[in-house]
């Protein structure tokens, strides 16, 4: 894991003191809330329904167990006992005082961890694959790539007033784990066939109100040359991005406007201007590296009589084997993926008891290290198959073992109108209805994967757009109503969803999406997903079931 | 009928406005007509302590067991708290809290445009 240095110290410790006195200005009336509000955003701190909300930066979603404990204990001296995880794989802590706020920076700042650049039209936090340096699927380890971005990004003076927010996945395998196709500029690290590293690289995705996915605009970048082109890519986007409406300044909608291949011409010919000058030099890459080389593994079997054993012996810890558990690079190891969706509960929340266990099965399980998800899950990605069920057993007691990832109750949700000042409509029970429509783990296994993705405004924060099934909560004369969509995708085959047919009442929801599911079961041919029956049916038989009763 | 709402500055508290200060339960809020101008006037009096609260503004009212609720959904939200945990003013409980958790009415506030500009 990479480790702050006296540089990163200095400077969160800096920000934080400077924040200090923001604060105390603001409490004086010496700054008015006009004033202060780009301040407060520019270090994560929201003003919410209930409460002031800070967004914590998880750097490419990775955690050390101290981190972890650190974010318990501001949640449970600060908050009230939660954190939430979002799609950006950062942290919100939902019910913050401002005269708190620089307490927890420093609290933060003490573990190496901040909260800039969560918010403003800046270049948020990273998104890498979270089986990095764990999955023999990959390419190279994206996260010496993501940390080179963060140091790049963070508190770069050219791009820190972006036309619009700004963010950028890196993915590392053929199987997109990042949702790169819905980012500002998705990366895929590849190799060429003489085997020089690079990057395919994706510009002008993005959700919200007008989603894109975005289109290649160079198939391979050599990776030497990266930084280079990330910097002509947001010359061009900072100087013909638009500003005047809020709407329509993301950089998706300058590349639509352009098209890609002007807009890649654009981009090259600032590059060229460029030159090599801005690259990464090699000593300061092999630098970062050097802190992700390889821990040392275990020479195993392949097959672990501990793990076989407990499985013949325990179906419960068979499931959670099944669908939490996924291949590691090293044999007699796996990863394995911590469920933040257990039936009932708030999708992506964890209480400090939970990240305290979690902290400790890192410690004692998985060489200190931890993962935060986009679809809000958690996931140790180094844990010998011989500790897995001692894993299992620890997590089972924490309410953590839930077996159900990417299965139909693994539901993304935004905090909605439960929590956020832009929200129409509640998006967290609409999830906690479905998932106990699937309670059954048996049936929810019959389901297959099935990605649900639930948000409570346009802004999209849920993902909706790319659910197999998205769901996004609308304001309709005066109710809550949700839009369903199908058939959308934020993984390699990265789609948008199709509109269902006009937007259901909240008590309807769960149960159209029951209908949807049925529909599947009986349409279904050999091993599709539901993503797969869909595209082969189109919308119509879903269409016919779930307003079957309305005509 | 309408009563008078705000962040409190100091920790985002969902404030209501009651005979010149600012009370966390709704059900203690004092209520204005329709047309009685003490209601804007209580907003002006609201926007200028702006080291007390952030943005105060004025909620449109309906009846709710015999009791005043909230027009809006989203208002009833704040002044109950989440529905997915009792993390806010819900956890009190009583009859004012119980009217609020009974009522109908719009998912928004009236008049709360643009939202995105509100973080």
């Amino acid at each position: 894991m990479y480790r702050y240095d006296q540089i990163d110290k200095d400077i969160l410790a800096d920000r934080s003191a400077e924040f200090r006195g923001q604060v105390a200005r603001r409490l004086a009336g010496e700054l008015s809330e006009d004033q202060f509000k780009p301040l407060r955003l520019r270090n994560g701190l929201y003003l919410q329904l209930h409460a002031y909300m800070l967004r914590v930066a998880i750097p490419y979603g990775s955690l050390n167990p101290t981190q972890l404990r650190k974010l318990a204990w501001i949640g449970r001296t600060y908050d009230k006992g939660y954190g939430h995880f979002t799609t950006r794989t950062n942290l919100q802590f939902h019910w913050i005082k401002l005269a708190d706020a620089p307490e927890i920076l420093d609290a933060l700042a003490s573990v190496d961890m901040h909260a800039i650049q969560t918010s403003g039209n800046c270049i948020r936090n990273v998104t890498a694959d979270p089986y990095a340096g764990a999955t023999a699927e990959e390419i190279d380890d994206p996260r010496v790539w993501a940390e080179a971005i963060r140091q790049w990004s963070t508190i770069h003076p050219e791009f820190n007033w972006l036309p619009r927010k700004f963010k950028i996945a890196v993915s590392a395998a053929a199987k997109d784990r990042t949702a790169a196709k819905t980012h500002d500029i998705g990366l895929n690290l590849k190799r060429a066939r003489d085997g020089v590293l690079g990057f395919e690289v994706m510009v002008g995705g993005g959700l919200g109100r007008l989603p894109h996915i975005a289109p290649t605009v160079r198939p391979f970048l050599p990776a030497q040359r990266l930084f280079s082109y990330l910097e002509a890519i947001l010359r061009v986007y900072n100087r013909h991005g638009r500003r005047d409406n809020i709407h329509k300044a993301r950089i998706k909608i300058l590349v639509a406007a352009l098209g890609a291949e002007e807009f890649a011409r654009q981009v090259e010919a600032e590059w060229e201007k460029i030159g090599t000058s801005a690259d990464l030099p090699d000593t300061e890459l092999a630098r970062i590296r050097g802190a992700f080389a390889p821990t040392a593994f275990e020479t195993l079997p392949a097959v672990s009589e501990a793990f076989e054993a407990a499985k013949a012996r325990s179906p419960a810890f068979a499931r959670f084997a099944r669908n939490n558990l996924k291949p590691h690079k090293v044999a007699g190891y796996a990863i394995v993926e911590i469920s933040l969706k257990a039936i009932g509960q708030t999708p992506g929340d964890a209480t400090a008891e939970q990240m305290e266990v979690v902290a400790d099965l890192a410690e004692r399980f998985g060489q200190d290290d931890i993962r935060v998800t986009h679809e809000q899950n958690l996931v140790l990605p180094h844990v010998k198959l011989d500790d897995a069920p001692a894993v299992w057993a620890a997590l089972a007691e924490a309410g953590l073992a839930t077996a159900n990832m990417n299965l139909v109750s693994d539901i993304i949700a935004c905090p909605g109108l439960d929590y956020c000042a832009l929200a129409n409509a509640r998006s967290i029970s609409v999830a906690q209805n479905i998932a106990a429509k699937f309670a059954d783990a048996e049936r929810a296994e019959r389901v297959g994967e099935l990605k649900i993705k639930i948000s409570g405004c346009i802004n999209a924060c849920g993902h909706h757009h790319v659910g197999h099934i998205g769901i996004l909560g609308v304001d309709k004369k005066g109710e809550e109503f949700y839009q369903l969509t199908l058939g959308g995708s934020a993984a390699e085959d990265a789609g948008v969803g199709q509109a269902l047919g006009p937007a259901l009442p909240y008590e309807r929801v769960a149960e159209a999406v029951d209908t949807l599911v049925d529909v599947y079961l009986r349409e279904r041919q050999g091993a599709e997903r539901f993503l797969d029956t869909f595209r082969r049916t189109g919308v119509a038989p879903f269409k016919e079931a779930v307003y079957a009763d309305v005509h | 009928m309408k009563a008078l709402t705000a962040n409190r500055l100091i920790d985002g508290e969902v404030v209501f406005w009651r005979n010149g200060q600012w009370v966390e339960q709704f059900g203690d809020a004092q209520l204005f007509n329709d047309d009685d101008p003490a209601g804007e006037a209580a907003e002006a009096h609201g926007k200028n302590q702006p080291t007390v609260v952030v943005e105060p503004y004025l909620i449109d009212l309906t009846q709710s067991q015999g009791l005043w609720a909230p027009v809006s959904y989203r208002e009833r939200i704040r002044a109950l708290g989440p529905t997915n945990l009792n993390h806010g003013k819900q956890a009190d409980g009583g009859a004012a809290i119980e009217a609020l958790q009974h009522a109908h009415g719009a998912a928004r506030s009236t008049g709360r445009v643009d939202l995105i500009k509100r973080k």
